[in-house]
């Protein structure tokens, strides 16, 4: 099937207006036009003229993670209710993410509660990625730019055609499509449209394959953890422990939690941490498992390439790039995993 | 949906002071709280912060609970200045605790060291109260200086119970404390027991340096790995295996610990530290 881009924002807007299906708010790209390149980010949609979304070219500055998993959060409120979503237009890397954090978070042996919450009341509609920007790499550790599960609906636009190609993936997707033709036109795709898709999704795969040509490697990541100190020292050398990379991260989802109890009621508040920092795994008494920062460097690596793979059956790198673009010191992880394994 | 970061809270009855730097917490939870000996709970202090905590009484007590807290750091500090009366929170238990159906009809050996007593005594407890079900039961604790020996009331009554056999030292022993046990590190009281070491358990808990020549000196008298039981302490603030501070390689400290075997973690990273 296929909906004209036009018809797509004329449903956001009665969407919100009229709540439909109790929806009443929308997340989508955003781009913000800076002079060197385009960059991506979520907002609220609203019906301003002058605001430029777009769903389709290539993931947002911020992670998917910081509107399911929020920087900071009451954890101990019996209470939580938010208001039911749409976040449209993410993409394949940030979709993979969000699968690792559901098992992270919503497991046999616990279920953080406000991360259920966020994530039953949000319809997720993906898209495929119909540019790179210079740190993706989703092709290095087996990803696509295009998503394949964990979507409730995928849009893939194609060229310079108006509309999208729009398939459910989940009987969530399927009853909101209904819900769609309600209001708009979702007619049957042409003939061409699937050859069409394909064709785009092996360029866009194409060029990512060019451009991280030099960064080539295996998934065979086991070599990370025999790698000698001297190696690790070298390569993190320019590192000042700042955390920025696992802040940005989409899978990174460790915290600190903080009391703020007053009065009668315990209150337990969660706030992001991160394991670059000097006293994340420091004990009473003072001792650290990693005290020195190529230590800490270190662990980031093994932890997204041994420790997920042995928690969640998969590696904690999406191939985002997003550790890159954030990085000060301006290391590229695509180059210390490659020099390290 | 149940909310794991839930707290119990309870009040403090009665409190210890065991030795300069030690003290005993006796809280009364609002619910009684359920645990198996080894697992631990998150110990919180309104308004200032948590920390994760064995419980040193027996597990067959649910009612109340005692708690042997070390002054040692920022949560601690503010620990040791709350009065009997005083409100505090409980989350858990958490983690896997020791194992005892295993110890059946075994000799068990138990190490522990300073504050790491508190722990091993929730185990003593435990396994004294029921205590034909074990061939015998060797406690073998340490401490810097006599009078750092936390729990010094109860040890002749502990003494006095048969199957068990209750060995201290100490490290040093300063010119104005008296003491007529054995001196030197806690692995030389394991010159002074006869046991076969084939099959039968034993535990080792105490600060980081004991764990790890206390593990050496256990497998050198023989035990194996799969027999030698450590109760990992690792920064946790989740306690159920969210936060991963506590990640030790593929394990996590909190959930599939405190309580590991030595040949579980033995290849693992930096266990020790």
């Amino acid at each position: 099937m296929i909906i004209r881009r036009e018809d797509l924002f004329l449903f956001f807007n009665r969407c919100i207006s009229e709540k439909i299906d109790n929806y009443e708010e929308i997340l989508l790209p955003k781009k913000n036009n800076k002079k060197d390149e385009a960059q991506f980010s979520f907002i609220k949609y609203n019906n301003d003229k002058k605001i430029e979304y777009d769903l389709e070219s290539f993931r947002t500055i911020d992670p998917i993670k910081t509107f399911f998993y929020l920087s900071r959060e009451n954890v101990s409120s019996t209470n939580i209710h938010s208001k039911k979503r749409i976040i449209a237009g993410i993409k394949a890397c940030d979709l993979k993410a969000l699968n690792i954090l559901d098992k992270a978070l919503i497991n046999e042996d616990f279920i953080d509660p406000a991360y259920k919450n966020l994530r039953d009341n949000t319809l997720i509609i993906s898209t495929d990625c119909n540019q790179i920007t210079d740190s993706c790499h989703c092709n290095l550790v087996g990803g696509k730019p295009y998503a394949e599960s964990n979507y409730d609906i995928n849009l893939s636009k194609v060229n310079n055609n108006d509309y999208y190609y729009i398939v459910a993936g989940s009987e969530k997707g399927k009853k909101f499509i209904d819900t769609i033709k309600d209001h708009v036109a979702v007619n049957d795709a042409p003939n061409d449209v699937v050859s069409l898709v394909e064709e785009n999704r092996k360029d866009i795969f194409n060029k990512l394959e060019k451009e991280n040509k030099e960064f080539y490697h295996t998934d065979n990541f086991k070599e990370l953890k025999n790698k000698n100190e001297k190696l690790w020292i070298e390569n993190s050398e320019a590192c000042v422990g700042c955390g920025a990379c696992t802040n940005i991260c989409p899978t990174c989802y460790c915290f600190i939690l903080n009391d703020e109890t007053e009065a009668e009621k315990f209150v337990k508040v969660r706030s992001y941490d991160s394991c670059q920092y000097h006293g994340y795994a420091r004990v009473a008494g003072g001792d650290s498992p990693r005290a020195k920062m190529h230590q800490r460097f270190r662990n980031r690596y093994l932890c997204k390439f041994s420790y997920f793979d042995s928690n969640f059956d998969e590696i904690g790198c999406v191939g985002c790039g997003r550790c890159i673009d954030a990085c000060a010191a301006e290391i590229d992880f695509r180059k210390v995993v490659k020099e390290l394994s | 949906m149940k909310n794991p970061f839930e707290v119990i809270p309870g009040k403090i009855f009665e409190i210890i002071q065991e030795s300069p730097l030690i003290k005993t917490l006796r809280i009364r939870p609002e619910k009684s709280i359920k645990f198996k000996t080894g697992q631990f709970v998150e110990l919180s202090i309104p308004g200032i912060g948590e920390g994760p905590f064995t419980p040193s009484s027996s597990h067959f007590v649910s009612n109340t609970m005692d708690i042997t807290i070390m002054k040692t750091g920022f949560v601690t500090d503010h620990v040791h200045e709350l009065q009997v009366g005083d409100r505090v929170g409980i989350r858990g238990p958490y983690g896997k605790g020791y194992p005892i159906e295993k110890f059946k009809n075994k000799d068990v050996v138990i190490m522990g060291g300073g504050v790491g007593l508190a722990p091993t005594r929730s185990l003593f407890l435990t396994l004294i109260d029921e205590v034909d079900n074990y061939k015998s039961i060797t406690f073998l604790g340490g401490a810097k200086t006599p009078k750092d020996f936390i729990y010094k009331d109860a040890i002749s009554k502990w003494r006095k119970i048969d199957r068990v056999n209750f060995l201290r030292t100490v490290d040093l022993v300063p010119e104005d404390q008296k003491w007529d046990e054995n001196t030197g590190v806690v692995t030389t009281l394991l010159e002074k027991i006869d046991i076969d070491p084939k099959n039968n358990p034993s535990v080792v808990c105490g600060p980081p340096i004991m764990m790890k020549f206390g593990t050496f000196a256990l497998k050198d008298y023989g035990f194996t790995d799969e027999n030698i039981y450590l109760s990992m302490e690792k920064k946790m603030y989740c306690g159920f295996g969210e936060c991963r501070h506590c990640v030790i390689g593929k394990y996590y400290a909190c959930k599939d610990g405190p309580v590991f075997t030595y040949e579980m973690i033995k290849n693992e990273e930096a266990i020790w530290e």
